[in-house]
């Protein structure tokens, strides 16, 4: 285990170099790049909307993995990240859904439709909290790290299946009357570069936070074993 | 050439002992089903009433009632389905013969496989009664697609049961049961939701099994990756 | 400039969730760290109180 130094030394390199890469993208995102012919200044809601996306699937990913690896190893440490992947990931799936709508209001005339991409993170929001509810509802912990660390394994599995049906299913439905795209492909290099930088910021952010919220719940479990310990000194 | 007749014959005798497991497994269940008749008639009469209640909720626009009669009709389904599930589990957390039935079984899974086919089967029954009103009651003719729907129902059935079991015996253990089953099972359910609506809905508009392929793949799909997810992690969900 | 009002707010909101997030979590693990070092430090004095009467 890392020394509390070591410990605290990296958490202020990582600190710094977040707020820095945040500052950038927000200096990227509101000085450097132009704004879209089509959209004007609405449109770059798209840089945080889209590095939301990124991070909200990075952390299904994560506790996906985590989830396999404590039923497999048992150790109470990887419950903990799959845990807070989670909380995180709602978190920022929220903000998708959030920040699409604000964005869809100005520029489709609808505050929401059933778009796959849309639909999608809807479920995968219901997922997440679906996943957090159960956590909060199991009384005894190894049952509650297992029954959560199972529904994350077959949530993970199915997003695959439930895309494929969205999909399938919104081939029938005519489009919302005005859209215009979004414009992902063929970006100008500023608007990528803007988006890049992004991304690094908001992958920064994904992994503090997640170190924070895993300390959280392993100094939640440190605290018992050592009122544990300190009650049997005491009898004893 | 001895040693592979050898474990041949154990994965027969232990298949053997599986399929005897899981038999007497689901004639316990069916059973004590049989003697109250719990399960099967909440289930049936809710399915019931919501068919009643969306009957109210359309409109009498025989348009729009043939548009939306798959929706109204796996609705239904899904959520006496769900109603099933809570009553079997009550039933189980008050018997508390859970624990038992684990330490006789020689594979745990036996247990998963008895409870999805009870299911499939109550299922089953609650499906041919609330298709006979429908086509009572909407005038819909199902008799020109019969089989096809009965493939579709089987598939949705299915693959409905592998995710309900598996969350059931997980809300068992949870304190407001009520409300995370369905939220566990939605969700998850939503690609089986959406293919069986949809394949159903172009049965009764006339199309043949070859139209819907797609949809019958998705379910398929579903059905086996629920099947081998449920057998992989059941062994997590009933541990003690 | 004439949708400056959803792009203010989107940017708020996301500014606000994550901020709040943050305070929330900084502050709890601060006060768990505080708790801990101060039961290691009352665990290590009733432990060498046992010892020392032997």
């Amino acid at each position: 285990m890392l020394s509390r130094s070591a410990f605290t030394l990296w958490r202020m390199i990582h600190a710094v170099a977040m707020y820095v890469v945040v500052g950038l993208a927000l200096w990227m995102i509101f000085v450097y790049v132009p704004s879209e012919k089509g959209q004007g200044l609405v449109q770059r809601i798209f840089y945080f909307h889209v590095s939301s996306t990124f991070t909200m699937s990075l952390a299904g990913l994560v506790a996906f993995v985590a989830s396999i690896i404590y039923l497999w190893k048992k150790a109470p440490r990887w419950d903990n990240i799959a845990m807070s992947a989670v909380e995180i990931g709602t978190l920022f799936c929220a903000l998708v859904l959030i920040t699409g709508s604000i964005w869809a209001r100005p520029i489709w005339g609808v505050w929401w439709t059933w778009d796959p991409p849309l639909t999608l993170t809807l479920v995968l929001w219901l997922i997440y909290v679906a996943y957090l509810m159960l956590r909060a509802n199991v009384q005894d912990d190894t049952k509650r790290a297992r029954f959560a660390a199972v529904l994350a394994i077959v949530g993970g599995v199915d997003i695959f299946l439930i895309y494929l049906s969205i999909r399938m299913w919104r081939t029938l439905h005519p489009k919302p009357i005005v859209i215009q795209e979004g414009g992902t492909t063929g970006l100008p290099p500023s608007m990528f570069w803007t988006l890049m930088v992004c991304f690094v910021a908001f992958l920064l952010l994904f992994f503090y936070l997640l170190r924070e919220r895993v300390f959280l719940a392993q100094s939640r479990h440190d605290l018992e074993i050592i009122r544990q310990e300190i009650d049997d000194t005491l009898k004893g | 050439m001895h040693k592979d007749l050898n474990s041949f014959t154990a994965l027969m005798s232990s298949s053997k002992i599986f399929i005897q497991q899981v038999l007497a497994l689901l004639a316990k269940d069916l059973k004590t089903e049989w003697r109250t008749r719990e399960i099967f008639t909440s289930m049936f009469v809710f399915a019931v009433l919501v068919v009643v209640v969306f009957n109210f909720a359309i409109g009498a626009d025989p348009q729009v009632i043939r548009k939306v009669v798959s929706g109204v009709v796996w609705v239904a389904l899904v959520f006496a389905m769900i109603l099933g599930l809570q009553r079997a589990i009550q039933c189980e957390s008050e018997e508390d013969c859970l624990h038992g039935v684990l330490l006789a079984l020689h594979d745990r899974s036996a247990l998963f496989v008895a409870k999805v086919i009870a299911n499939v089967l109550y299922m089953l029954l609650v499906a041919v009664c609330v298709l006979f009103l429908f086509s009572i009651w909407f005038g819909i003719d199902l008799t020109s697609c019969f089989f096809a729907l009965w493939i579709v129902l089987v598939l949705g059935i299915l693959g409905f049961s592998f995710v309900g079991t598996l969350f059931s015996l997980i809300v068992l253990h949870t304190r407001t049961r009520e409300i995370m089953l369905p939220l566990l099972f939605l969700p998850i359910s939503v690609p089986l939701i959406i293919a069986s609506v949809y394949a159903t809905a172009s049965l009764i508009e006339g199309k043949s099994l070859t139209d819907i392929t797609d949809y019958l793949t998705l379910m398929g799909v579903f059905d086996v990756v629920f099947l081998v997810l449920g057998l992989l992690v059941f062994d997590f969900v009933v541990e003690e | 400039m004439k949708n400056f009002w959803y792009l203010f707010a989107a940017y708020t909101i996301v500014w606000s969730f994550i901020f709040a997030y943050i305070v929330n979590l900084t502050r709890k693990n601060n006060a768990l760290r505080e708790e801990l070092h101060d039961l290691q430090l009352y665990l290590e004095k009733i432990v060498s109180k046992k010892e020392a009467p032997q």
